[in-house]
């Protein structure tokens, strides 16, 4: 193993560091995607460059409009944020779900997001919160919508000098904000499928404005605006949540084909959706 | 064979180490086989027994998904730093009582994540103990043991003791 | 209970319980050796193939690689198997699953042993592989051993099964499959070792079984008795698993040729590769009933698949042929049991090595039937149970400790509890939730075969005492539980006794950890030997304080006279005193179960001494939305016979009820894609069901203090509980294990339960 290990002091040196070695250099925050990685040998990198020290990254704070949140903000503290509470109660509890308490301690919001796994949990909800996803470098800084970072399952858009830095969420004080997944047990698993939402309604009860992303399913993340403008404008009954449930579902598999795994998912899209919004009926 | 290594400084069950370590080794391999602490063991080196999980900087981590670098300058705890010379921790003493250990390799791992969440938790429920130790997987005791082990601690002020 | 004890039925403190807490015990992967080598197995490429020519040289160069072996290094028998001998420690010509080594390489680091198993080159002749046992049964199969795919077929006959259903009011024939299961203790296997200064290999391993590996490692290597050592090493769980020699054949053969220290500790996932798993079974199964739910005819025809390997495929078969009836009384029985020989990685042992398969079947069956005669499934239970008198499939009439319907009585009222008020309480209208039974007997010890166990207890002449005992200590607490035996014999505390286990230098054999058969067989061989020595303390005491035996008695460190405590004289003065007098005071105990073999074609005959029973209920909530199911609560009757230890007791039961959660639900070995933890899961704490552990005890007669066995009937009543509260709950049944996500939403959606519901 001819791994080099860097720390960084701060991140104008990461960002130098990346520029000059790049290529040959891969990030490590928690570390809880990449050591699993490098013990099975599909990661072999010169360079490590231990991000997760470095305090410009991390914290959740308001800023003017936006909820800012750092890229090496773990998920216990995204657990225990209070202003996630008030403004992404569903990233918050993506983060209930997530892995183990051992895991929640030391992993990532951008690791998971950068990891590029279709069955990243703080998906969904970033999604639902139009989140722009900060990229930066030596060069600068770009913002990237959420549902372009993932290339393909387990593939970045991120440039090879550059890192996550903060997610920016549109923060939401919504009637009713939820995110569920199913794994194959109740902790320490991963998604099998996942749904992340929010929603509005009038004094009629009438769903005012909705937002939904579903995770797991598709090989990178989908917002199903087909679900939101379907739901939109009409009063929330069981019957409705099931039709609303089966367009998901037919949503999802325009985007992914009949795969073999559709015999189930494509019904359990349709449950875990009625499940998801029943509190609402 | 030409390693790459660095230094690292941290603190282990209170004791200040220096050392030299190979670049890409795990956390749980310089506890085990550059500090012998044996303890600690490697259930499955990717996270998801947790029988290897230590404490840094008082919480509850998987030593098998940390890079043994980054424990520089951390304040690293395993189950060694647990009882003091000869005198057990009392919630050592707790999963004793409640025969919550059987064949003992999941034991240190659990002990760890326990005795973090004893400091960070008041009250909790019986949810909340069932899933602060989700992240420890025991084949052996079907965990009843071990979650009447942490009820009794909670019970008893001295098994929130820091050390 | 009416007899008092001191120390048998007290939940002491664990022997070894500090250590543990502390993270002391030294696992083979701890323990501390000069510069140990590492080893490493060089697998097969392919499931099956003729092996033309193995290549070593390359790897030989690579610095740092210390020896390379094949079979031609191995100078004994390359066989190894404890029932029947056809699994070689690495291939010759021929390699039958993925999991068959093909070379060892010893080396001074992971890499090194890593880079010398890359450049080792194996030239292959591929053959056609075949996975699954109905197809390897037919003509033109691939043929995996020389005698041909079926390694084994059990029959069990009594009366006449047609007549049965000829005369029957209710006949239901089902299918039911169960998966390969992967044992997944904690503790990957492991071993190390060193040739001491006489020229023994000594090996420290992680085993349920060091005399048997003792056994083996001098017939590999043509070595006497004494040249071998085998130490078991604090072991972390093996659930059958660790029967066979994982790794220490390889460790024998490294330290033969080498002669300097090694260890090899499986990673994770070489442990799910090359090591045994729980066989798959199809099951095919008719049962008859007459009018009232007397069940009058059982016929099975069941399939499991062994893989390449036989390891304990003939017990797996045995065993549940005669467990196919299930707990209860039938007249007509014809069951048959084929074990066959596929490319899988082979399976061996599991926990209840076939019983709990075959439960799924009975226990369906039985609320099958249920159902069809509109009886409750307790009440048809009760109506069929087992009882003193009952005779078993094998045609052996049950004489004593049968507790199976004390097991059934106990759990009635939280039965009945549950399906009263629990059942109707649920939460949403997407939720419902159903209550199910599940039974089982099991004999205790090995299927009709002799399996003693023997033990040692010495007593110094200062009075300290000693057990040597080969019974491997798994966790599950037998050396606690042969101490407690001992310290009630002597009169003395547990704490007093030192316990010498599993080192083949010093302990004899007490067969394997397996079967449940410690605490019973290995119980009666320490008792034995407790009792010589008691025996003859007693003798002593007569001499000195004048008073008949029969009025003597041993506590507190004492002998003294019944009602009267004053007049005493201490074990250790008599210890001392029968040592002046060259007296002995080690004695050996011997205990075998009596049996009686079955008949090759009847299956006539007495498999087990003794039989252990339980019932347990399992309260189920399911998703009807997304096919969750969640065990919310398992009340769990079970007769021990006694509980020696009580709190060890259930903690068997706890565990065992989590594994059965975890057979029931999501456990699946796939080989090819069951790689790491990440592919395969096993219970968590969220997982398992609070677990309400009743202890029946019917007292065994021949049993030490009345005991039987707990550790696999723990687990065997859990699936097919869980099964059939699923059923109930959806009012659909699955016949497939595990009920995964898939099934179980598929059964909603089958069952009317997926959509908008009244509520």
């Amino acid at each position: 193993m001819n791994m080099n290990y860097v720390r960084p002091r701060d991140l104008a040196e990461a960002f130098a560091f990346l520029a000059e070695n790049g290529r040959d250099t891969t990030i490590i925050a928690g570390g809880t995607d990449v050591m699993v990685d490098l013990r099975s040998g599909e990661l072999d990198t010169r360079f490590l460059l231990d991000i997760s020290r470095l305090d410009e990254l991390k914290g959740i704070r308001l800023e003017g409009e936006n909820l800012v949140v750092g890229a090496t903000t773990t998920l216990s503290d995204i657990y225990h944020s209070e202003l996630l509470t008030q403004y992404a109660p569903a990233l918050q509890k993506s983060a209930y779900n997530f892995a183990s308490t051992q895991i929640r301690n030391v992993a990532t919001i951008g690791g998971n997001v950068a990891h590029c796994s279709p069955c990243g949990d703080t998906v969904p909800p970033l999604v639902i919160h139009e989140t722009k996803v900060v990229f930066s470098g030596k060069k600068g800084e770009r913002r990237i919508p959420i549902e372009e970072v993932a290339t393909g399952p387990y593939r970045c858009f991120l440039e090879k000098d550059e890192i996550i830095t903060a997610f920016i969420l549109k923060p939401v004080e919504a009637d009713f904000a939820d995110f569920q997944k199913i794994g194959r047990r109740k902790d320490l698993a991963i998604s099998r499928l996942s749904m992340a939402v929010m929603v509005d309604r009038d004094s009629d009860g009438i769903i005012s404005s909705m937002k939904f992303s579903l995770g797991a399913c598709t090989p990178t993340p989908h917002r199903m605006t087909a679900v939101e403008e379907f739901m939109t404008g009409k009063k929330v009954t069981c019957e409705l949540l099931f039709e609303g449930g089966k367009l998901l579902a037919e949503k999802m598999i325009e985007i992914t084909g009949r795969r073999p795994s559709i015999i189930y998912k494509e019904p359990a899209v349709q449950g875990l959706f009625v499940r998801m919004l029943y509190p609402v009926v | 064979m030409n390693q790459n290594t660095v230094q690292i400084e941290f603190t282990i069950n209170g004791k200040k180490v220096t050392t030299n370590i190979p670049s890409h080794v795990t956390a749980l391999h310089v506890i085990r086989e550059i500090m012998g602490l044996k303890g600690s063991k490697e259930g499955c080196g990717i996270g998801e027994c947790g029988a290897c999980t230590i404490q840094v900087d008082d919480k509850a981590v998987n030593s098998c998904l940390m890079l043994g670098a980054q424990l520089h300058n951390r304040d690293v705890m395993t189950i060694e730093g647990l009882s003091k010379e000869k005198k057990l921790h009392p919630l050592q003493e707790k999963f004793i009582e409640n025969h919550a250990v059987q064949c003992g390799f999941c034991t240190p791992g659990l002990l760890m994540s326990t005795h973090a969440f004893l400091k960070e938790n008041e009250n909790p429920d019986r949810q909340e103990i069932t899933r602060a130790i989700a992240g420890n997987l025991c084949r052996c005791t079907g965990y009843q043991q071990i979650i009447t082990s942490i009820e009794a601690a909670l019970q008893d002020e001295s098994c929130r003791g820091g050390e | 209970m009416n007899k008092k004890y001191r120390s048998v039925g007290r939940s002491i403190r664990k022997k070894g319980g500090v250590e543990k807490v502390k993270g002391d015990p030294v696992f083979a992967g701890d323990i501390e050796l000069d510069n140990p080598l590492v080893l490493k197995v060089k697998r097969s490429a392919y499931a099956h193939a003729l092996i033309r020519n193995i290549n070593t040289e390359e790897a030989l160069k690579i610095d740092g690689v210390k020896g390379v072996f094949t079979s031609k290094d191995i100078p004994g028998v390359n066989l190894l198997g404890i029932i029947n001998r056809d699994q070689p420690l690495l291939a010759e010509e021929r390699v039958r699953s993925l999991a068959d080594g093909i070379a060892l390489v010893a080396a001074e680091t992971e890499e090194a042993a890593q880079l010398g198993i890359d450049a080792i080159h194996v030239e292959y002749e591929k053959l056609p592989a075949v996975f699954n046992p109905v197809e390897a049964l037919k003509d033109g199969a691939p043929k995996i051993h020389a005698k041909g795919n079926v390694l084994f077929t059990r029959a069990v006959l009594k009366g006449n099964a047609d007549d049965g259903f000829e005369k029957a009011y209710s006949i239901i024939e089902k299918e039911y499959t169960t998966s390969a299961i992967e044992h997944n203790y904690m503790e990957p296997d492991a071993g190390a070792g060193f040739v001491d200064e006489d020229g023994c290999l000594v090996i420290y391993a992680s085993t349920q079984n060091p005399h048997y590996d003792h056994k083996e490692l001098v017939s590999l290597f043509a070595l006497e008795d004494e040249n071998v050592r085998i130490i078991q090493a604090a072991t972390g769980g093996g659930f059958g698993s660790k029967l066979d020699l994982n790794v220490q054949g390889f460790i024998g053969l490294a330290l033969l040729h080498l002669k300097v220290p090694v260890r090899y500790v499986y990673s994770r996932e070489e442990a799910y590769l090359a090591t045994a798993k729980r066989h798959p079974f199809t099951i095919k199964i008719k049962t008859a009933t007459d009018r009232d739910g007397r069940l009058i005819a059982t016929r099975v025809r069941a399939v499991c698949n062994t893989g390449a390997y036989g390891s304990y495929g003939i017990a797996v078969a045995s065993r549940s042929a005669v467990h196919g009836t299930g707990p209860y009384s039938v007249e007509n029985v014809d069951i048959e049991v084929k074990c066959v020989y596929t490319n899988q990685t082979y399976c061996g042992a599991m926990r209840g090595f076939g019983a709990p398969q075959m439960a799924l079947a009975h226990e369906s069956q039985m609320d099958l039937h249920a159902e069809v005669l509109g009886i409750d499934p307790l009440a048809i239970r009760l109506l069929n149970g087992l009882e003193v008198g009952s005779l078993s499939g094998t045609g052996q009439l049950l004489t004593s400790s049968v507790g199976f319907k004390d097991c059934l009585h106990a759990i009635a009222p939280y039965y009945e509890e549950a399906k009263k008020s629990w059942v109707s309480t649920c939460s949403t209208p997407f939720k419902r939730r159903g209550v199910g039974l599940g039974a089982m007997w099991y004999g205790i010890g090995n299927t009709g075969v002799q399996n003693p166990s023997t033990a040692r207890v010495t007593m110094e002449p200062d009075g300290t005492v000693t057990v040597f005992t080969g019974c491997a200590e798994l966790g599950q607490g037998s050396t606690t539980v042969l101490c407690q035996i001992v310290a009630e014999i002597l009169g003395i505390s547990p704490d007093e006794i030192s316990m010498v286990v599993g080192d083949t230098r010093y302990t004899t054999n007490a067969g394997a950890t397996s079967a449940s058969r410690q605490t019973y067989i290995s119980g009666n061989a320490v008792k034995d030997a407790a009792e010589s020595l008691a025996n003859v303390l007693l003798t002593e005491a007569v001499n000195r304080l004048q008073v008949p035996k029969n009025t003597l008695v041993l506590e507190n460190g004492e002998v003294t006279t019944t009602g009267n405590p004053d007049c005493g004289i201490g074990i250790a003065v008599l210890a001392g005193r029968i040592h002046d007098k060259g007296g002995v005071l080690s004695w050996q105990g011997y205990f075998d179960p009596e049996t009686v073999p079955l008949d090759p074609k009847t299956g006539a005959g007495v498999p087990y001494a003794t039989y252990a029973f339980a019932c347990q209920m399992a309260m189920v909530e399911v998703d009807t939305l997304t096919g969750e199911v969640t065990v919310e609560k398992v009340v769990a009757a079970h007769d021990v016979g006694r509980a020696i230890h009580p709190e060890n007791v259930v903690g068997q039961i706890c565990g065992g009820v989590a594994m059965g959660v975890g057979f029931a639900l999501m456990e699946k070995f796939e080989q090819g894609k069951t790689e790491s933890m990440k592919d395969y899961h096993i219970p968590t704490a969220s997982d398992v069901p609070e677990v309400v552990a009743i202890i029946v005890e019917s007292e065994e007669p021949t049993g030490p203090f009345g005991a039987k066995g707990v550790g696999e009937p723990a687990l065997i009543p859990t699936a097919p509980a869980v099964i059939n509260g699923i059923s109930s709950a959806l009012n659909y049944r699955i016949y497939d294990l595990p009920a995964s996500l898939e099934r179980v939403l598929e059964a909603s959606i089958q069952a009317g339960h997926f959509g908008v519901q009244e509520e």
